[in-house]
């Protein structure tokens, strides 16, 4: 391959990064700063950690490689690699949340969807640990209706289907 | 559904209040359990007799990790992956924003996962046996539920609720808001819910909410574009640009009812008109701005279907009803009500455009264009009208009913209120005209009716008439109802509540003349009715009869009751309210083994005591509706044994 610019990501705690353009505009948020000619010095990204910036270019450069021709990779051997990438960060739901964070900030649609299914099938799948952590335990006025107005929903739904 | 009340911390439930200001951090007591007893004094430190020890890295730890650092468009693109059912029931029940935010995704956004299916066959067959695996898991949104909001539940969380509720099973087809709660209610945030999430509506039906706008209708029409029926009223905030999006957007509009918007105007019915190619129903009333212009667009197309038509308290003009009468060709049923500035030109203008071929029902109340020249137009122009109802128009008269009842040769049921120039010389000639096709004449408070001596011309009975009802004619007597039985000799149904003049000279050759068998009388606040005509009643037409309603005759007794049981085997709505009936008669009713009375009232009656309470208790054995309102003679204590002992029958006491 033709020799492609290099471009400088400049981390939140000023780390900084220096990845292939190729590999920088699989972010659209970058893309459009290089197009509008902002990325003479290094790119700023003040949302985003160097240890999230890492893991976002470790996945964007394996994306990238794997649509080239010549380390061309089977679909579902990328699938897997996605899979054990982000497995690892269903221990730690902080990094987890941070990459949807940094997949938006920086729109990343495919890391975007990877990271969002994730948490969205742990939901479905309850495998998130501390479940009850997200239900508001006041139940405040206001939440007992909508638990009683979606239990009923839910309920009517079951009968339907159980009686 | 039991995950949901995992937690065992006690946020509202503690005496003290809670421990720390932001109740999610009370998940660190979720090990603790009943066991551990904890006291927690308002905003002070807590003393904890609890075998756990915790340190503030573990709670920065856990306040980091929680969902809500994700902003909006993050947790929208989560929820936008979650299956439907549960999972999804559950987010929304988490706290309003998450609410809101499922409420708000659209049914094109959502990604339904391949790999979520088989999980909710599993789910389904778990459950039920009888469901076989043949059971497609996506569950098709017909649209067949329906909700109804009324008062103080009509909020835009339910609204939210309902709609991402409803569109896991089934959809939402009918929505019905009635009113709005005080504080927080149905705003356009709400429709936006319902527009978002409930595509299949079909009827949307919005009374007395006044913070509805255009925005949230237009959600509606973009969301919702099966919509068929719409009615709004007393929604003062809604304009014409919404009226103008909903009939561009839902092409199968049928129905349409607008009800007291004060900010609807002629714009809006232009675009119905223009737009709604399949709208056979529109009803507008009080709707100030609201004028010919509007009407005309609206029913001068080419296209255009309607069949009913309402216009009630508009500021219309004869231009109005002429273009009724040109355009109307497919309406069959036409109310107009309380038009101020329609003159009888409107009205003749209207029976002469030939337009109303299939006119088959008119209705027209407080109209002073109403008059004889209008109605003798009408008869000319609507060959085919069934049923006519004319209800306060002061300008109709006996030539007016003469010469429409010449004309409709199609008429069956006619009825007249509060027409004050109508004498009985009208009546007759509606009799005599109609002889063949009239099938029901009402005639209701008509002041005009005298009880004069026409002489006996000889007029032919008018064969058809099974349905006769004078009511509250005060000055109708026995003469004219002598008249009137030699010209109806096929009724079935006889009403001639509140004719205090009638006597039972005058009643009785009306049970005489009548042939075939009268099922349905009611002769209640006719006062000088005695126990012979009604016995007469009983012995004359006991073989067919089954409705009596003698409330209010308070020279009825006994005796009458006597001739009912003996005769009447088919009665089974009987009413003696203020008679002057004793439990002797009460006695004999019960005695009447062939008797099967479903409704039976006494209110009123106060010689009725408790030695009725036995005969009741035998009648009560087929009574399913019992009145016995002001029996002063029945003690409380007694009404409530009875209330027991006949648990079928609904007793008003």
């Amino acid at each position: 391959m033709a020799s492609s610019r290099k471009i400088t990501l400049r981390s939140s705690d000023g780390e900084s990064f220096e990845v292939e353009e190729a590999v920088a505009v699989e972010s659209q948020t970058i893309k459009h700063m290089i197009e509008d000619d902002c990325a003479d010095n290094a790119i700023p990204l003040p949302n985003v950690t160097s240890k999230i910036l890492a893991k976002v270019i470790e996945y964007c450069k394996k994306h990238v490689d794997a649509s080239k021709a010549e380390d061309r990779v089977n679909d579902e051997d990328l699938k897997a690699w996605d899979a054990a990438f982000i497995k690892v960060d269903q221990v730690d739901q902080a990094t987890l949340f941070d990459l949807i964070l940094a997949a938006n900030y920086l729109n990343i649609k495919s890391l975007l969807d990877l990271t969002c299914q994730t948490v969205a099938d742990m939901i479905k799948g309850n495998l998130f640990p501390v479940r009850n952590e997200w239900l508001n335990f006041t139940f405040s006025i206001a939440n007992r209706e909508l638990v009683l107005v979606c239990l009923t929903e839910w309920v009517a739904h079951r009968r339907l289907f159980c009686s | 559904m039991s995950r949901l009340f995992e937690f065992t911390g006690d946020g509202d439930f503690c005496p003290g209040g809670s421990l720390y200001p932001n109740p999610k951090e009370t998940s660190v007591f979720l090990s603790l359990g009943r066991h551990v007893d904890v006291y927690f004094p308002t905003r002070k430190r807590s003393r904890v007799s609890a075998p756990f020890v915790f340190s503030g890295d573990q709670l920065k730890q856990k306040k980091q990790a929680s969902i809500d650092v994700l902003p909006d468009e993050c947790l929208f693109e989560i929820f936008r992956r979650l299956p439907a059912g549960q999972e999804r029931s559950a987010c929304a029940c988490v706290s309003k924003r998450w609410l809101l935010l499922m409420s708000n995704i659209r049914g094109d956004e959502l990604c339904c996962n391949k790999a979520t299916l088989p999980l909710k066959l599993e789910d389904l067959s778990g459950q039920n046996e009888e469901v076989s695996g043949a059971e497609p898991a996506a569950i098709k949104d017909d649209g067949y539920l329906s909700r109804v909001l009324e008062g103080k539940k009509a909020t835009d969380v339910r609204l939210a609720a309902i709609a991402v509720g409803t569109s896991s099973h089934g959809g939402l087809g009918k929505l019905l808001i009635r009113g709005n709660n005080s504080i927080r209610g149905v705003t356009d945030l709400g429709l936006r819910a319902v527009a978002r999430g409930c595509p299949s509506l079909k009827v949307l039906s919005i009374w007395n909410v006044s913070s509805v706008g255009d925005e949230g209708l237009i959600e509606i029409a973009n969301g919702c574009r099966q919509l068929e029926k719409l009615e709004l009223r007393h929604c003062n905030a809604v304009s014409d640009k919404a009226l103008i999006f909903l009939a561009k957007s839902c092409p199968n509009l049928t129905d349409i009812s607008i009800d007291s918007c004060s900010t609807i105007q002629n714009e809006g019915l232009k675009a119905i008109g223009h737009s709604c190619r399949n709208l056979k129903s529109i009803s507008i009333n009080n709707c100030p701005h609201v004028g010919d212009q509007g009407i005309a667009s609206l029913l001068s197309n080419a296209s255009c279907v309607l069949t009913k038509v309402k216009l009630q308290t508009l500021h219309v003009t004869d231009l109005s009803l002429a273009v009724i009468g040109h355009y109307g060709k497919a309406v069959t049923d036409l109310i107009l009500a309380n038009l101020q500035n329609v003159s009888e030109r409107g009205f003749w203008v209207m029976g002469k455009g030939h337009g109303l071929q299939k006119l088959r029902s008119f209705a027209v109340t407080s109209c002073q264009g109403m008059t004889d020249l209008g109605l003798e137009a009408l008869g000319k122009g609507c060959p085919n009208l069934k049923q006519l109802r004319v209800h306060k128009c002061a300008f109709l008269s006996d030539s007016g009913l003469d010469s429409f009842a010449k004309t409709a040769l199609s008429l069956e049921r006619l009825q007249l209120e509060e027409c004050h120039q109508i004498t009985q010389y009208g009546l007759f000639t509606v009799l005599a005209n109609c002889a063949v096709k009239l099938k029901s004449l009402t005639l209701v408070h008509c002041l005009g009716m005298k009880d004069l001596n026409m002489g006996s011309p000889m007029l032919s009975p008018c064969k058809s008439l099974r349905s006769l009802s004078i009511r509250h004619c005060p000055g109708f007597g026995d003469v004219s109802l002598v008249m009137l039985a030699k010209l109806c000799p096929n009724l079935q149904h006889v009403d001639l509540s509140g004719l205090q003049r009638v006597t039972d000279a005058g009643f009785m050759p009306l049970l005489e003349n009548c042939d075939g068998g009268l099922v349905k009388i009611n002769i209640s606040g006719c006062t000088n009715l005695t126990d012979k005509a009604v016995s007469a009643i009983a012995e004359m037409h006991g073989w067919t009869l089954e409705v009596l309603n003698l409330e209010g005759c308070l020279k009825v007794g006994n005796t009458s009751l006597v001739a009912i049981a003996e005769n009447c085997p088919l009665l089974n709505d009987l009413d003696v309210s203020l008679c002057a009936v004793t439990d002797f008669g009460i006695a004999a009713l019960a005695h009447a083994d062939q008797l099967n009375l479903q409704i039976l009232s006494i209110s009123g009656c106060t010689q009725i005591s408790e030695k009725c309470l036995p005969a009741l208790r035998k009648l009560g054995q087929s009574l399913v509706g019992l009145n016995l309102q002001h029996c002063s003679g029945i003690s409380k204590k007694s009404v409530d044994l009875l209330v027991e002992h006949l648990w079928r029958c609904d007793i008003l006491h």
